[in-house]
């Protein structure tokens, strides 16, 4: 575990005292199962259009559509507008979106894709900018200002701008993950694959990395002139072997309560992009708000549910990220990491 | 005071970024696999209409003369021919810029009139009901969509209510208008402010949750100070303590940050404009990135990154007021 004893049982002090950090870790689990256990949960295919079952309201609420058809009457034609109410059903508790899509069942496999770029991307950060922010910091000078005003110029373009230009000039290329589900023949092939967003996965990776740099750079300069890194430089250790044996395992701490937070504002950034339609995935909780865009007025849930989700999923990685900051004390302020 | 070198070190330094911003978006355009002229050009570009943009850029040239060309069009002010749309890139942004500093300025002012206070109010009541909320609604601020809550506040106060309109900028005989316009007629300000209402909260939301949050962990840093004690055993009233003294230290650290944090107010802009079909520079650019016209893609980079540099360096002098140490280098 990448957790010294000490920060383990400040962790469990805090879990036990304050409320937020015990619903940050319910909300949490349920996203994960959801995520992982969707083929097992989800009640339909969530990408099958039942077109005769669109747009039914979630239980407890009814729905109107209007339907205009062409009819001959008196030997003309005319179009006729008619009205007809829609009340939900059990099969679909959460409604059904334009194309008779379940709800639910998109809301769970969304789900998929918001913590597998979240976690994914987040790591594309960390492996660029942990590396570099611990060489700024523990060289200092020339090498430390270059890298660190190159981070400058990233900080420059909002990571939202940077990422909707990489990913118009790259393209949306998709990697397609066999479900274990279905490859272990535990459930029948829904979708049998999981489309992750790769160039997205890169991206957000890449927009956001500078953060972390930062955080790893403050570590290190503090670290470079600790007694043991010291002791270790006279006996005649190399610096590759100071970082990676001394500086990284005592600068993990505030890093991974930065990357945590990252986690939230990936989520977010990812889904801002699925709402553009510039993932190259249309299993996105961002994705599926902008369907609903011009049903606002007649279906409200095929917005609303999704966004739901979103503002359900940031809310619980930033729950244990504040847990995590409120117990470690890293002496990084409230939001270090940039937004959508 | 400010000293004159601080300053010039700062212009130094700002120049050396937003030259470095300029070169970035310049090799943006060689990421791609094929040729530039791929990438510029639109899709359905002639050859002849090719060969005039090879032309115009020097794209046949050494990697050098055409740098030489694209930095010295910069000079000029001149950002190139988005000939998608057929015009200049520099007129087109012009005529966006408005709309989006409108947005930007707007939902600033609901983020710094609300959060301040908030955060105040939230520190120096810790622990009681007032704080929880404040708390509480930081946290869902920070994660909430802001094209989700912007499409949530239309089901809500456009078309449930009827209050607001659903989307678009104010218009006057067929013009966008902007709040210059306002200021030479200010019978337009009724209709400007309504259409600026919902899109203003939406992309202010986050700002100001995420300022909530700065100002409250800001205070409650403060407030711990042996100079705040002695201040009150000095008899001084609590909101002088609180505005005048405690606020000023804590500021320090948010003003910092948020001055990072203004590129999370652009890259939001974008997406509420895309929401509420408003007509800035986010809009500018998605529909650009849709179009493949790269010259209005690159014109929109160069003005946010180095909106971006200029808002900074104001924001350090501020920086600079609010803590006389910083300035003694």
């Amino acid at each position: 575990m990448m957790f010294t004893p000490r920060t383990r049982r400040a962790l469990r002090r805090t879990l036990r005292r304050q409320l937020l950090p015990k619903l940050g870790v319910v909300l949490f689990g349920l996203l994960v199962v959801g995520a992982l256990c969707a083929p097992l949960l989800a009640p339909h295919d969530p990408t099958t259009q039942q077109l005769d079952e669109k747009l039914r309201p979630p239980i407890g609420f009814s729905g109107q559509t209007e339907q205009t058809s062409s009819q001959l009457v008196d030997g003309e034609v005319k179009t006729v507008t008619e009205t007809t109410t829609i009340s939900a059903t059990w099969t679909h508790p959460l409604g059904t979106d334009a194309l008779g899509r379940d709800m639910l069942s998109r809301v769970l496999y969304g789900a998929r894709t918001s913590l597998l770029v979240g976690l994914l991307g987040t790591t594309v950060a960390a492996i660029i900018g942990v590396p570099t922010g611990l060489i700024a910091g523990y060289y200092g000078g020339r090498i430390d200002d270059a890298l660190m005003r190159s981070g400058d110029v990233m900080l420059a373009f909002p990571s939202l701008v940077l990422a909707v230009a990489l990913v118009g000039l790259f393209g949306t290329a998709t990697v397609r993950i066999p479900d274990p589900w279905v490859v272990l023949g535990i459930t029948p092939a829904m979708p049998a694959h999981v489309v992750l967003p790769g160039t997205v996965v890169l991206v957000v990776g890449l927009v956001n990395w500078v953060w972390l740099a930062r955080i790893a750079r403050g570590e290190a300069m503090g670290l470079a002139n600790a007694p043991y890194v010291l002791a270790a430089r006279s006996v005649g250790a190399s610096d590759r072997f100071i970082l990676r044996r001394h500086v990284l395992p005592n600068a993990l701490t505030p890093i991974l309560v930065l990357a945590t937070i990252q986690v939230a504002t990936i989520i977010l950034l990812e889904s801002a992009l699925a709402f553009l339609g510039f993932t190259g995935t249309t299993l996105s909780w961002g994705f599926d708000v902008s369907q609903g865009r011009d049903l606002l007025s007649t279906a409200w849930w095929v917005t609303t549910i999704p966004g739901f989700a979103i503002v359900f999923a940031v809310f619980a990685v930033n729950l244990i990220g504040d847990w995590f900051r409120d117990a470690l004390d890293p002496g990084i302020d409230a939001d270090g990491g940039g937004g959508p | 005071m400010v000293s004159g070198r601080f300053l010039a070190r700062r212009f130094g330094h700002g120049v050396v970024v937003v030259w470095a911003i300029v070169t970035v978006v310049f090799l943006l355009r060689y990421s791609t696999p094929g040729s530039v002229v791929t990438t510029i050009a639109p899709l359905d570009a002639s050859p002849q209409l090719k060969a005039q943009i090879a032309r115009e850029l020097s794209l046949h040239e050494p990697l050098h003369v055409q740098y030489a060309t694209y930095l010295g069009d910069l000079l000029r002010l001149d950002l190139g021919h988005s000939y998608v749309n057929n015009t200049s890139v520099r007129q087109l942004l012009a005529s966006r810029l408005p709309q989006t500093l409108d947005l930007a300025i707007a939902a600033t002012i609901v983020a710094i009139v609300i959060a301040i206070p908030l955060g105040v109010v939230s520190a120096t009541r810790r622990h009681t009901p007032t704080d929880y909320a404040a708390t509480s609604f930081s946290l869902v601020g920070i994660s909430t969509p802001n094209f989700w809550l912007g499409l949530v506040l239309v089901l809500v106060f456009s078309v449930g209510m009827g209050w607001f309109p659903v989307s678009g900028p104010a218009r006057a005989n067929g013009e966008v208008i902007s709040a210059i316009d306002v200021l030479y007629a200010p019978q337009l300000a009724g209709r400007w402010l309504t259409h600026l209402a919902l899109p203003a909260v939406t992309l202010g939301t986050y700002f100001t949750a995420l300022l909530t949050r700065l100002t409250r962990s800001g205070v409650v840093e403060e407030l711990d100070q042996s100079y705040v004690r002695t201040l009150r055993s000095s008899g001084l009233p609590p909101v002088v303590i609180r505005y005048q003294h405690v606020l000023r230290n804590a500021l320090v650290p948010v003003v910092t940050v948020l001055g990072l944090q203004l590129g999370t107010l652009i890259g939001g802009a974008v997406i509420t404009e895309r929401v509420f079909a408003w007509h800035g520079l986010g809009s500018l650019l998605i529909d650009a990135i849709n179009d493949r016209d790269w010259m209005v893609v690159q014109g929109c980079l160069i003005v946010i990154g180095v909106g971006f540099v200029v808002i900074n360096a104001v924001v350090d002098g501020i920086y600079t007021r609010l803590d006389p140490e910083v300035s003694m280098e």
